[in-house]
């Protein structure tokens, strides 16, 4: 285990490990091309970072939900944080070191762990040092507190951009005048001006995007699913760090034709379907290759997250683009449908879904630490339960292991399987 | 052929067999460190009961912590399914069971069929278990049937947390160590009501819904169960051999898979 003072340079072993990924892909004549591109994306944002710091460049790291098409319109280097600590955690199996690193800075372990990990991974200087911290209090109250952490361990200063509960003309007008200032603070610490061009055609790019999302969320309604459990998390980090960035329209241009040619064959990602699951919350980051074997070993799928896939619609308009910025922010699924109170839109959503998608029975993730989303799951149950769906709840950690091994989890998931077995 | 089902518990493994009918012959023995050693003792034991041995054309399902572990049955099903299966066949009008053995508790939720519906369950701790139960008699020094009677006689209770057995441990020391110490029966009924507050609130994670049966090693408990009827105002459905109930329930599904062919 390392100590703070070590260090290890995870962002070149991050590039070194998208690179061998990838020609694994490439060599692999079943694997699918947006697999490879995926990669190839997480290269492009990795290997620019690297350089960035060789080069002395400015690197703004910013939190979760964080509108980073303002970065990319400034030619600022953008670092997602929580995204990069989850990748470290990973690609690299590090997670233990950056938990031992945040548990050394006083955090224990009933705080979220994408916090913990995230000041680990700065104290351990396993993410390059940034010139400013952007954070917002998107959607908890923990990141909204963990601003102040970062800026201290990185000694460099920074800014909170304090984003409304409710969706009204008055809070979209104060979000405006939020995000100006916070272009103001980045144009005097960068040196570098707002590009509203190059915003207009970021939006543009990134209204297509959404379109993309939206029509591939319409083709995870087929019966077989044509989508893979693993292209979750490709799909979450499409908005979280490649926002109006031509690599994630190639990516989901791919996916959708992949996803489009297996309906036309008749084709599901999995052998034999069984179970049309819905996911809520996020499963364990280090149980991304369990969730692709379930589809292997006993036909389950994940065939909508509602809180995390599902966009509010709406269409960008460039000729407006920060009231685009803002108004994308109200859209984002975990914005609308997790910040602030747990509203019956959001309620009507996840029945919708259940029913627009065939699901079976639905998975909760109950992150401990994160309090405010297990807050909901009393209710989002018994309203499931109302239509008949089952629900089952798995206390878990989003990246800490340790709290509930795989083998507690997957015992779990074959009770779960045999209660639908039985209905 | 004949159906058997088999319960690897982490305390006691136990076996059922399905004599006809309504009738079934049970077995109970220690879990050893081979769960395959102790799941052939139960069998023996039961065959030798029903005076029949291996010779006979077997279909055994088995469930439980160890069940994976065995080489010679023809099916594994989970603790819960299993506990449904079997509570259903005693008790055909309990639409909720709470199952409490060595080291779980479950909530359960079934149809009229035996089918699981729902479950709840807590594994995060010992707090709320039967081995839980029986570390906390003998750091009273006193017999699990005599913590039993006395938590009946309690008029109060001390405060005693719900959540970490060794925490508890540390309260219960410090109830007999203080001056005056704390009477028995207050410590005891504190213990309890710890272990029932636990599960009442995982009876309210799946909605409470009557009538409501106990199984598992603790339903043998009449104190648990006493405390239990009070908080939640009815009368619990206790099987005559309450540890038995999954094994039963996994030799009835031996039985549907007998009848459906299955074994052929």
């Amino acid at each position: 285990m390392l100590s703070t003072g070590e260090k290890k340079d995870t962002v070149k072993a991050m590039v070194r490990t998208c690179r061998l990924l990838r020609r694994m892909n490439q060599n692999n004549p079943t694997a699918r091309r947006s697999e490879s591109l995926y990669y190839e994306m997480l290269d492009i944002y990795y290997s620019r970072l690297a350089l960035a710091r060789e080069q002395k460049q400015f690197i703004a790291a910013h939190t979760v939900f964080f509108p980073a098409e303002i970065l990319y319109a400034m030619d600022l280097v953008p670092m997602h944080s929580e995204v990069s600590t989850w990748m470290t955690a990973l690609f690299l199996e590090y997670q233990s070191d950056m938990l031992a690193a945040g548990a050394e800075l006083g955090l224990t372990p009933e705080i979220c762990s994408a916090h913990r990990g995230l000041a680990g991974a700065f104290a351990l200087q396993a993410l390059p040092r940034p010139d400013v911290v952007l954070w917002t209090n998107l959607i908890c109250d923990n990141t909204a507190k963990s601003g102040e952490l970062l800026m201290k361990l990185n000694d460099c200063p920074g800014f909170f951009l304090d984003h409304p509960f409710q969706n009204t003309k008055i809070e979209e007008k104060y979000m405006i005048n939020e995000i100006t200032e916070m272009v103001r603070f980045l144009e005097t610490k960068s040196g570098h001006k707002m590009n509203w061009d190059k915003l207009s055609e970021i939006i543009s790019r990134t209204n297509h995007e959404i379109n993309l999302l939206h029509e591939i969320n319409e083709l995870r309604k087929a019966v077989p699913s044509p989508f893979y459990n693993k292209d979750f998390l490709p799909l979450l980090t499409i908005d979280y760090m490649f926002p109006g960035q031509p690599e994630a329209i190639v990516y989901l241009e791919a996916l959708r034709d992949e996803m489009q040619d297996m309906i036309r064959q008749g084709k599901g990602a999995a052998p034999r379907e069984q179970y049309r699951l819905m996911t809520l919350f996020i499963p364990p980051m280090n149980l991304m290759g369990f969730l692709e074997n379930l589809s292997r070993d006993y036909g389950a799928m994940s065939v909508v997250e509602p809180l995390f896939t599902l966009w509010k619609p709406g269409q960008l308009d460039p000729g407006h683009p920060l009231d685009s910025v803002v108004q994308k922010s109200f859209m984002i699924p975990e914005t609308h449908n997790m910040y602030g109170p747990l509203g019956q839109e959001t309620l009507n959503q996840i029945v919708t879904s259940a029913r627009d998608y065939k699901v079976d029975g639905a998975v909760y993730w109950a992150h401990i630490g994160c309090r405010h989303t297990c807050a909901a799951v009393k209710l989002i149950k018994d309203t499931l339960n109302e239509i008949d769906i089952p629900l089952l709840t798995i206390d878990c950690d989003i990246i800490d292991p340790t709290i509930s091994p795989e083998s507690e989890i997957r015992e779990k998931m074959e009770r779960f399987f045999e209660l639908l077995d039985d209905r | 052929m004949k159906a058997l089902g088999i319960d690897i518990g982490s305390l006691n493994t136990k076996a059922v067999i399905l004599t006809g009918g309504s009738a079934f012959t049970s077995s109970i023995v220690p879990s050893g460190d081979d769960a395959e050693k102790s799941a052939r003792a139960a069998i023996g034991a039961a065959q030798h009961q029903v005076g029949l041995g291996n010779e006979t054309d077997w279909f055994i399902v088995a469930t439980g912590a160890g069940s994976k572990s065995l080489t010679f049955t023809q099916q594994q099903k989970s603790i819960t399914t299993c506990v449904a299966r079997g509570t259903n066949f005693i008790f055909p009008t309990a639409r909720m069971v709470i199952d409490i053995g060595a080291e779980s508790g479950a909530v359960l939720k079934i149809n009229e069929r035996g089918r699981l519906n729902d479950w709840a369950s807590h594994d995060k701790c010992a707090a709320g278990t039967g081995i839980f139960l029986q570390q906390m008699a003998k750091l009273m020094q006193i017999s699990i049937e005599e913590m039993s009677r006395l938590s009946m006689l309690a008029k109060a209770r001390a405060d005693i947390t719900g959540t970490c057995a060794v925490f508890a441990e540390s309260e219960v020391i410090s109830h007999v160590h203080r001056q005056p110490p704390t009477p028995k029966e207050v410590i005891i009924a504190g213990i309890y009501y710890s272990v029932v507050t636990r599960i009442i609130g995982l009876c309210k994670r799946v909605n409470i819904e009557k009538e409501i049966a106990i199984t598992g090693g603790v339903a043998l408990n009449k104190g648990v169960v006493h405390m239990l009827e009070t908080e939640l105002g009815c009368s619990l459905l206790v099987p005559q051999l309450p540890q038995v109930i999954g094994a039963l329930g996994a030799a009835l599904i031996a039985r549907e898979n007998i009848e459906k062919g299955a074994a052929k």
